[in-house]
């Protein structure tokens, strides 16, 4: 939908997926989606770059989000979230808002 | 720059030098960052990375600082043999929060001259730091701005009002006043 104006599928995939869920990682996108880790990174790094987003390492991981310096962060959100609702039930429900049990789980605790 | 020793160099100086070299070949720049907190406090804060901001495109930009000894390396910084400070392009434009940066100071010597934001500028760009990442260095770093420069604290607190609803900037003026 946005691809055209952004140049390419993973940047609308990861900025939707930030809207959503406000941090995210190259593996993470990459398994979501099925495409190649490298791809996804050089994405981020490249948003990254352009101060659209920041990252910070938490462990091995480095997390990507929205740079609150940003200074067109509000008016990109409104799009995405406007682009957003025209997305199809099936694609929101399949990669953007799937059930992810986000409650604590003790560890150990056996899977029922 | 042939009778320049890199190795001694201060930021200032080196800013300087950069810009000469920019200017040379059309390309505007602004420094913005850190190395203007190093630049306002005198060097009571060290910073090794200037940040440049600029319209123009980095294949320009490697050309002309090619020719000083500055190379492109694979982390997106300009680096030199010889000197210990790293040079970094960001991506415009010049703002801090919602407001674009139109207003900004200029250092110059002999060795060439290089446009910096203004003390106020600087500092709200610190705070805008702290507030967002609750950065208690930014806060530092915009206190010792505060304290050897000449800034609009009003101008500071009407924008952390409309930008933060002047959240965390009490901060700010507590520690400005002791």
């Amino acid at each position: 939908m946005l691809e055209v104006l952004f140049g390419n599928q993973n940047t609308e995939r990861i900025l939707f997926t930030l809207l959503l869920s406000k941090k995210c990682y190259a593996k993470q996108l990459a398994d979501r989606f099925e495409v190649a880790v490298f791809g996804v990174q050089t994405t981020l790094q490249k948003l990254e770059r352009a101060g659209v987003l920041i990252s910070f390492k938490e462990g091995n991981t480095r997390l990507f989000e929205f740079n609150p310096r940003y200074p067109f962060l509000l008016e990109l959100k409104q799009l995405l979230k406007k682009a957003y609702e025209f997305l199809p039930k099936e694609i929101k429900d399949k990669y953007y808002e799937p059930i992810i049990r986000k409650r604590p789980r003790r560890t150990g605790k056996p899977l029922q | 720059m042939k009778n320049i020793n890199l190795k001694k160099i201060t930021i200032k100086d080196l800013a300087k030098i950069i810009g000469a070299q920019l200017s040379k070949h059309g390309i505007e720049a602004v420094l913005v960052g850190g190395a203007c907190v190093s630049i306002y406090s005198e060097n009571k804060y060290i910073s090794y990375d200037l940040d440049f901001i600029t319209y123009e495109s980095n294949k320009k930009i490697k050309t002309a600082l090619k020719e000083i000894g500055f190379e492109y390396d694979k982390k997106k910084y300009y680096i030199h043999p010889d000197c210990e400070y790293f040079l970094e392009f960001l991506a415009p434009p010049i703002a801090i929060g919602n407001q674009p940066i139109q207003n900004f100071n200029t250092i110059s010597s002999n060795l060439g001259s290089i446009k910096i934001l203004t003390p106020t500028d600087c500092v709200k760009d610190r705070l805008a730091a702290y507030i967002h990442w609750d950065d208690k260095e930014s806060l530092e770093q915009a206190i010792i701005v505060a304290k050897v420069q000449k800034i609009d604290v009003n101008k500071i607190k009407k924008w952390a009002q409309e930008e933060f609803n002047g959240e965390k900037i009490k901060d700010f003026i507590e520690k400005l006043s002791i």
